[in-house]
C-alpha cells in the first residue's frame, strides 16, 4: 500500500439527509486501471465529484501523491495533474474541436499572470494539440464545432482534453455509455495504450463485459457504500455484488 | 464634415469605446451584465471630479479614471461569482439603480445639478474640440479594438470562452472561474471608465441620468446587434444604434420601443448577431472574400 497514488480514507458526502456516499475508502495504485461500478445510485459520480474537488467532502480524507487533497477546488485539482471527464458530455460547444483542445492545453499558462497574455494561435501549440487529436481520432474534425458533434466522438474529445490535464491521474465517468461496438473496442485500446504511457487511470463503468475486461481491479459501490474490491474473477463470484444488481435469491425465488 | 455630424461620430466612437468593454465582459466571459452604464458613469464622474476639483490635467486623471472604474468593477464584479444567468442581470441592474441614485442624491458628486464647467482636453497646449477630438477618440477605440482583437487570442481569452459555454468543464481544465471572470470584469469595466472620461470632456457636463438603466440597455443592445464575442460587432452595433435615431429624428420618442423590436427580431433571426459566426452578413461576406470567414 506504499505507493498508493489515491488514497481514499472513509469519504462520507451527505445531501441532507442523503448519505450519498458513507465511509467509503479505497486505493488507486499508480499504473493500474481501477473501475469503480455498482448499481444507478450507488454513489460513484458523486465519488469522482469529490475527487475532482466539485464537492466538498462531509468527512473523510483524499491523500493524492501523499497529499492532502479534499477540498481542494477543482481547478487546483486539474494543476495537480488530475483530468476527467464527465458523464453528460461538456464540450466548449461554440468553439471548434481544436481550440476544445488547445483550452485543455492551456494548462500550463492559466496559473502565471504573465504567461496567459501569449497567444494560442501559434504554429507549434495548434500541431500539438492536432497531434493530441490524432491520438484519439479526431484530427479529421478538428475545425468542426464542437457542439455538433455525436455523443462517440465528444466521448473522445473529453479524454483528448482530460489527457492534456491528467498527465498523472485520468478519472472517465462513463466514457463508453452510448457507444457503438466498434466505437468500444477503438476505446478500450486507447485506455490500454494511456496506461502504458504510465498515467494511472480511474474509470465508472456500467457495461459489466467492458468493466471486467479492461480494469485490474474493481471497486463496488451500492447505496453510497462500498460492498466489494478485488480482481474482476473475484468480484464476479461476489454473493454481496450478485445480490447488489440481481436481488436477493430469496426474493427471486418468491417471485 | 460639419459640426453636426462630428458629434454624432465622436459619440459613436465613445459608445464604441465602452461598449467593446461591455462585449468583454458578455460576449467574451458570458456574464451578463446590465449595468455597464454604471461604470461609464463612475469613469464620467470621476474624471469630472479630478479635473474641477482636482485641477488634474485629462491626461494625469486619464490613468486615475480607468483604474477607479476597473477596481470598482472588481468589486462590483465579485457577485458574478456567486449568481449566474438571470439573477447576475437582475443583480447587475440594482448596481446600476444603487449608482446613479449614488451620483444624484451625495452632494459630492453634485446631486441633481450634477457637474459642469469640465475643461476641454489640452493636447501640447492646444484645446481639442470638434475633429481634433473625434480623432482623439478614434485614436482610443483603435487602442481598445487593438485590446480585444489580441484578447481573443491569448490564452486568457481562450479561458474567458470556455467559462462562458462550460464553466465546470473549463475549472476541470485548470482555468479558475473566479480569476477569469473577474479579469474579464476588471478589463470591461476599465474600457466603460475610458469612454466615461472621453464623454465628460466632451459634454463637459454630466448628471446622474446620463447613466441611467436605459444608457445599460441601449448598450446591451448594441453588442447583441453587432454579435457578442465577435471582435467588430460591438463598433458595428454602437453605428447603427448610434446613427438610426439621428437619421429618424421624428420617432426619437419611439426610440427605446424601436431597440426592443430590433432586439426580439435580433434574437429570432441573428442569434448571433449581425457578425456573428454564420449569419447573414457573414455569409455575404465569405462569399465576396474567400478566406473572410476568419
Amino acid at each position: 500500500m506504499s505507493q498508493a497514488l489515491l488514497d481514499i480514507q472513509e469519504l462520507s458526502k451527505y445531501f441532507g439527509g442523503l448519505k450519498a456516499l458513507d465511509q467509503v475508502g479505497f486505493n488507486v495504485m499508480g499504473g493500474e486501471i481501477l473501475g469503480l461500478i455498482g448499481p444507478n445510485g450507488a454513489g460513484k459520480t458523486v465519488c469522482f465529484n469529490l475527487i475532482s474537488g466539485v464537492y466538498r467532502p462531509t468527512a473523510g480524507k483524499i491523500y493524492f501523491n501523499g497529499q492532502r487533497m479534499d477540498g481542494t477546488s477543482p481547478h487546483q485539482v486539474a494543476h495537480k495533474g488530475v483530468g476527467r471527464t464527465f458523464q453528460i458530455v461538456k464540450p466548449f460547444g461554440t468553439l471548434s474541436v481544436v481550440e476544445n483542445v488547445l483550452v485543455a492545453k492551456g494548462i500550463t499558462k492559466y496559473n502565471r499572470f504573465s504567461r496567459i497574455w501569449s497567444t494560442w494561435k501559434s504554429k507549434a501549440e495548434i500541431n500539438e494539440a492536432l497531434e493530441m487529436l490524432e491520438r484519439v481520432g479526431l484530427k479529421d474534425l478538428a475545425d468542426r464545432q464542437a457542439g455538433l458533434l455525436p455523443l462517440g466522438n465528444l466521448r473522445r474529445l473529453e479524454i483528448a482534453r482530460a489527457l492534456l490535464v491528467g498527465h498523472k491521474l485520468l478519472l472517465l465517468d462513463e466514457s463508453f455509455s452510448g457507444l457503438r461496438h466498434e466505437e468500444i473496442v477503438q476505446l478500450e485500446e486507447l485506455i490500454r495504450s494511456i496506461r502504458e504511457t504510465g498515467i494511472t487511470v480511474l474509470l465508472i463503468e456500467h457495461n459489466m463485459r467492458v468493466a471486467m475486461g479492461l480494469c485490474d481491479r474493481l471497486v463496488v459501490l451500492d447505496h453510497g457504500s462500498k460492498i466489494a474490491e478485488g480482481r474482476p474473477q473475484e468480484i464476479q463470484q461476489n454473493e454481496k455484488v450478485i445480490e447488489a444488481y440481481l436481488g436477493r435469491k430469496e426474493a427471486s425465488d418468491a417471485a | 464634415m460639419s459640426a453636426y455630424l462630428i458629434t454624432i461620430a465622436t459619440l459613436i466612437a465613445i459608445y464604441a469605446i465602452v461598449v467593446c468593454g461591455l462585449n468583454v465582459i458578455v460576449g467574451f466571459a458570458g456574464q451578463i451584465s446590465l449595468g455597464h452604464a454604471a461604470f461609464f458613469g463612475i469613469g464620467a464622474y470621476s474624471a469630472a471630479l479630478l479635473a474641477t476639483k482636482g485641477g488634474l490635467s485629462f491626461w494625469t486623471a486619464l490613468p486615475c479614471v480607468i483604474a477607479v472604474s476597473a477596481f470598482i468593477g472588481l468589486l462590483l464584479g465579485l457577485p458574478s461569482l456567486r449568481v449566474k444567468a438571470d439573477f447576475l442581470a437582475i443583480t447587475t441592474i440594482g448596481i446600476n439603480f444603487i449608482v446613479e441614485a449614488l451620483f444624484l442624491y451625495v452632494p459630492f458628486f453634485g446631486g441633481a445639478l450634477g457637474i459642469g464647467g469640465i475643461p476641454r482636453v489640452m493636447f501640447f497646449g492646444i484645446k481639442l474640440k470638434g475633429l481634433a477630438f473625434f480623432y482623439l477618440c478614434l485614436f482610443f477605440l483603435v487602442v481598445v479594438i487593438l485590446i480585444c482583437w489580441w484578447f481573443r487570442r491569448s490564452w486568457a481569452g481562450l479561458a474567458c470562452f470556455a467559462l462562458r459555454e462550460e464553466e465546470s468543464a473549463a475549472a476541470s481544465m485548470g482555468i479558475s472561474p473566479v480569476r477569469f471572470k473577474l479579469l474579464a470584469f476588471v478589463i470591461g469595466t476599465g474600457m466603460a471608465g475610458l469612454g466615461g472620461a472621453l464623454y465628460a470632456h466632451y459634454i463637459r457636463f454630466i448628471a446622474a441620468t446620463d447613466f441611467a438603466f436605459p444608457v445599460s440597455i441601449l448598450f446591451l443592445s448594441m453588442v447583441v446587434l453587432g454579435g457578442m464575442g465577435t471582435l467588430w460587432g460591438p463598433v458595428l452595433g454602437a453605428l447603427i444604434l448610434g446613427a438610426l435615431p439621428e437619421i429618424f429624428r421624428p420617432l426619437v420618442d419611439y426610440r427605446f420601443l424601436f431597440y426592443m423590436v430590433l432586439l426580439l427580431i435580433m434574437i429570432r433571426f441573428q442569434p448571433g448577431g449581425l457578425l456573428g459566426e454564420r449569419s447573414a452578413v457573414r455569409r455575404v461576406l465569405a462569399s465576396i472574400i474567400p478566406g473572410a470567414h476568419q
